[in-house]
């Protein structure tokens, strides 16, 4: 033995890396034989540490694990006998036992034989061209990984069990007006509605939203989501409970005087730590102890699709759980409410519209200031319902739009896979050919090739599912700027396996079967008497050629989209706001009714103002009711002005308003065109005032110049004192809106955001804002605490989303294209090597050669092309509404596809081509 | 398995294991092995090649294998020691028999 092994002084640092245990471990079990071979790999990797260096060393021992696995691997796949005396060896050298006999087993029906047969043959095959067979199962992962990401998502929000029963007899009540289709209820209204429709409902019930702030046993304070449910909540969808008993109709009595909650499956299991004596124990909302009756089913997510509450309370203790004070039961303006109803057995649903009509028509003559001839009630079916009819619209565009984006993803990785295996084909059609007329069956033979593309498919459709878990695991634990928590469940249950299973087989199949088929073509003569000599050129090549072209204009159409989205997405970041949307602190909170009148609110928000600016980092703070571009609110109010006549019959204007305190318009930066903005002058005994926007001003009065002007607000005459630039208030993407602020000082509001400005870091700011809030009033409630970044995020969201999302398929798709036409030109190329040497050799000058291999290539992506941007043009007006600022036919974008398309394609077909004429003539010439 | 029917020749590879094997003796095992072939033959052989043929030849009981204590310079782990079996040593002298009668007759070819 050489002395090169006697043992090296092993500090710590010559420890084998672990990663080699790791490779070595996939293709080895464990047990004695793996650890005498990692023993050996780490001799060899102390002697080339010593001899070669880090870097070599780690080469080659990369290279040899990697060897190891595979071939150890494969033989343990591949050969059954080997596999089970290779056990036998395990355990005698693991000690087990000394005497073990070698136990060879065949066994199986002849089918069974032929499937192994079949696979150990499509495996030997797939190892000995390993690059192939990687870039295919990589191709199909990348492919199936895409689908299998978005179908887990659809998945979750289409198709997932909501815990409803006999979810089919259920429907959803919404109240609906010419401006809004499908409004909410108010607490008066669903009580007429449930009322008058006991003929056609078995039951109904109603639910509000609540943000509910929990006191937590160690004195820390969180906002819980929760649902304010009415009596017969549970009755009516049906709830199962994994614990207690359901709200029910003596929860429902009388306001205020149900301290009971039923606890959702998550919060028991999370918080609770799934105790089971929780029934009885009691938790602290709002600053009040409810006592714990029932914990519900794990299946239900929420009577909204997605939000699932920690918590289910009786609605009729909203005022003392949110802290706001009064109107919940009795204002027919106050509209939050989501109803649910059971039809009776028999009922249609034309029979359950006729007895709400009826409602309405009561209404109507009893109330006629809330009930316009216009409103109504309409009832949809809620396995209709997705999320929300007014937001189905677009989640449906957005996900027919994504699912039509990984299905042409797999399109191209399947066309690569084709593409592949037809090359491959007619490389072995002499084999083939062979075979035949030694009378092999043509059957055997394609059931042979389609093994090995089916081995292919299941591969990469096993690849795709780790992708695609992979990636949904990193968005569900991303920090995305929701404004609600929102709650799905998309990790990959048998729905999605079995996806991702057909996909894979559909795709191995559907793209095997036409190159099996041509490979087994029993037109045998022609072949064997070869005519890859001359010119003529096989049948496989049309094909190939179509499915470039194809794979070209599929990358066209996805590079077009995310192309529009990128533009629109950096359209959106270009929108003036019209204000300051730099960095701030952004908190929401609420000075519970329960604990302060009027005035001890307002006179807690002034405080919290005026300790907030005495802040070192804060240059200026105020605070406003509805925080513009808030997605979970929308305020207007009714305004007249003489001799402007409102719409649908209205007695007034609905305009959206906000009450802010003094220094708002500088503090969020707002354009003061004339006059002046609030000040502490402007209080409930002095003249009403307000501040509106230019688009009000030209609206109301036909000049921006509207100081002195004046409009009636709830029969009170407001004066107006200054004029502000326009700005965004509900949406980025909307026109200018007209929008008023009132002092909060004269119209108070007992739920306000306080914007800060100041240096440093936003985040700290808002750590310090809401330290001052509780510093005041520990058990302020404090809704949210956010950045303004993160305020903006939330509405930017759904485009960053689309433009990123679509942009890495299209990335994606290129790439694979890229590799299709890659691989196609350079097969050509090969097949022309010969032809390429007798040019060479004839003295034609490199640059011909190349112009000539690659002018074919370019064609096919010239038609490819031209193709994909006539398609794109078709289909991108249907994600007209998806986008904003750019136009669906976008001239950039898609100037910009077109020549993206051709630099890469030009790359992909000139590297082979530039490579075939380096090969000496002599070489080439011998080429078969 | 076996590669046919009738008797069983050793593969090359197979052959210069065993061969390997005998002449290191008590230090054969799968690294001094490779490292020995490449010494002795100029013959490069992937690791994995080499496992999966002692595997196989120790499936067919031409090789046994026993661990050895663990070591450090091995970080602590055994090595893996190969002894030819008689049988091994057996198939082996056939093969050079087999390959020596045929070469009789083509000397003039020999070096």
């Amino acid at each position: 033995m050489s002395n090169r092994h006697t043992p090296p002084p092993s500090p710590a640092d010559r420890a084998l890396p672990r990663w080699v245990e790791w490779i070595v471990s996939m293709g080895v079990p464990a047990g004695a034989r793996r650890n005498g071979i990692l023993g050996d790999l780490h001799e060899e990797w102390v002697d080339r540490l010593d001899a070669e260096g880090a870097l070599r060393a780690r080469i080659a021992l990369l290279r040899e694990a990697v060897s190891v696995s595979t071939r150890m691997g494969f033989a343990r796949l591949t050969d059954s006998g080997f596999r089970h005396a290779n056990r036998a060896v395990d355990a005698r050298l693991d000690g087990a036992g000394s005497t073990v006999s070698l136990h060879f087993a065949r066994s199986g029906s002849m089918l069974m034989d032929t499937l192994i047969t079949n696979i150990r043959y499509a495996l030997r095959r797939m190892m000995r061209s390993p690059f192939f067979t990687l870039t295919a199962i990589v191709s199909l992962g990348l492919g199936i990984g895409a689908n299998t990401a978005i179908f887990s998502m659809v998945n979750a929000v289409y198709f997932q069990d909501r815990g409803f029963t006999e979810p089919e007899q259920l429907v959803d009540v919404y109240t609906s007006s010419p401006d809004f289709t499908y409004g909410s209820f108010s607490y008066p209204d669903w009580e007429d509605m449930e009322a008058g429709t006991t003929d056609v409902f078995q039951s109904a019930a109603t639910m509000r939203l609540a943000f509910v702030q929990i006191e937590n046993d160690d004195g820390g304070i969180e906002m819980l989501f929760g649902e304010a449910v009415s009596g017969r909540w549970f009755e009516t969808l049906g709830l199962r409970m994994a614990l207690g008993r359901p709200l029910d109709m003596s929860d429902h009595v009388s306001p205020g005087a149900h301290p009971v909650a039923v606890l959702s499956y998550g919060t028991w299991q999370n918080r609770f730590g799934a105790d089971p004596n929780v029934l009885g124990q009691t938790i602290r909302l709002g600053g009040q102890l409810y006592e714990i009756v029932g914990v519900t089913d794990d299946s239900y997510s929420g009577a909204l699709n997605g939000l699932t509450p920690a918590v289910i309370l009786p609605i009729l203790q909203f005022d003392e759980l949110t802290g706001l004070a009064g109107g919940t039961f009795d204002s027919r303006g106050n509209q939050s409410q989501f109803v649910k109803a059971r039809l009776r057995p028999g009922v249609t649903m034309a029979q359950a519209e006729g007895a709400l009509r009826q409602v309405v028509a009561a209404n109507q003559e009893t109330y006629p200031d809330d009930w316009t001839v216009d409103d109504s009630m309409i009832a949809v079916r809620t396995s209709d319902v997705v999320l929300h009819p007014m937001v189905d619209r677009y989640l449906n565009q957005a996900t027919s739009v994504l699912t039509l984006v990984v299905a042409m993803v797999l399109l191209i990785a399947c066309a690569n896979l084709a593409s592949f295996l037809l090359a491959r084909a007619s490389d072995r059609r002499k084999e083939i050919a062979v075979r035949l007329a030694m009378g092999a069956k043509r059957r055997t033979l394609i059931g042979q090739l389609l093994t090995e593309t089916l081995i292919l498919a299941l591969l990469g459709g096993g690849l795709g599912m780790l992708l695609a878990t992979g990636a949904l695991n990193f968005l569900q634990t991303a920090d995305l700027p929701l404004p609600i928590p929102i709650t799905y469940d998309v990790s990959p249950d048998r729905t999605v396996l079995f996806f991702s299973l057909g996909v894979s087989v559909l795709a191995g199949m559907l793209f095997g079967l036409a190159p099996a088929l041509q490979a087994t073509n029993p037109a045998v003569a022609p072949t064997l008497r070869d005519e890859s000599a001359g010119g003529g050129r096989a049948k496989g090549a049309a094909l190939r050629n179509v499915l470039v072209a194809g794979q070209v204009t599929v990358s066209v159409i996805l590079l077009v989209s995310a192309g529009l989205f990128l533009r629109s997405f950096s359209a959106m970041q270009r929108i003036d706001l019209g204000f300051d949307d730099s960095d701030a602190a952004l908190v929401q909170l609420v000075a519970p009714a329960t604990r302060y009148d009027e005035q001890q609110r307002d006179q807690y928000f002034a405080d919290l103002v005026t300790r907030v600016e005495a802040l070192p980092n804060v240059t200026s703070a105020s605070m406003i009711s509805n925080m513009p571009l808030d997605q979970m609110n929308t305020t207007y109010a009714g305004v007249e002005v003489p001799g402007v006549v409102p719409e649908n019959g209205l007695d007034y204007h609905l305009v959206d308003i906000a009450r802010v305190t003094p220094g708002w318009v500088e503090t969020m930066g707002h354009r003061l065109a004339s006059g002046r903005g609030f000040d502490d002058g402007d209080v409930e005994e002095s003249q009403p005032v307000a501040i509106v926007n230019e688009a009000f001003a030209e609206f109301f009065y036909g000049t921006t110049d509207a100081v002195g002007r004046s409009f009636t607000q709830n029969d009170e005459e407001v004066v107006v004192v200054g004029v502000i630039g326009n700005s965004k208030v509900r949406s980025m993407g909307e026109a200018d809106r007209r929008w008023f602020l009132r002092p909060a000082a004269q119209q108070g509001s007992g739920i306000m955001w306080l914007l800060a400005r100041g240096s440093g870091d936003a985040e700290a700011l808002t750590r310090d804002v809401v330290r001052t809030a509780q510093s005041i009033d520990r058990e302020i409630m404090i809704i949210t605490a956010k950045t303004m970044d993160r305020h903006l995020g939330a509405i930017r969201l759904g485009r960053v989303m689309g433009a990123q999302v679509i942009g890495a398929f299209a990335i994606l798709a290129l790439l694979l294209a890229s590799i299709g036409l890659y691989g196609v030109v350079s097969y050509a190329v090969s097949k022309r090597a010969r032809e390429v040497g007798i040019r060479m050799s004839l003295g034609a000058e490199p640059a011909q050669v190349v112009r000539m291999l690659t002018g074919s290539g370019l064609k096919l992506v010239a038609i490819g092309t031209v193709i994909g941007l006539g398609l794109s043009a078709l289909l991108s007006q249907g994600m007209s509404r998806l986008l904003y600022g750019v136009p669906a036919m976008d001239a950039i974008t898609f100037a910009a596809v077109a020549v993206l398309i051709g630099g890469v394609s030009f790359l992909a077909s000139w590297i082979p081509a530039r490579r075939a004429t380096r090969v000496s003539p002599v070489t080439a010439l011998r080429a078969d | 398995m076996g590669r046919g029917d009738g008797i069983d020749f050793p593969g090359e590879l197979e052959q210069m294991l065993m061969l390997a094997a005998l002449r290191l003796g008590e230090d054969a095992y799968g690294a001094a092995m490779s490292e020995h072939l490449e010494d002795r033959v100029g013959r490069r052989v992937s690791r994995g090649s080499v496992y999966v043929t002692l595997d196989r030849m120790e499936a067919k009981g031409w090789i046994r294998s026993r661990m050895s204590e663990p070591r450090a310079e091995r970080g602590g782990r055994p090595r893996r020691l190969i002894e030819v079996t008689p049988e091994g040593v057996a198939l082996l002298r056939r093969s050079r028999e087999a390959l020596e009668s045929l070469w009789r007759g083509v000397e003039p070819l020999a070096p």
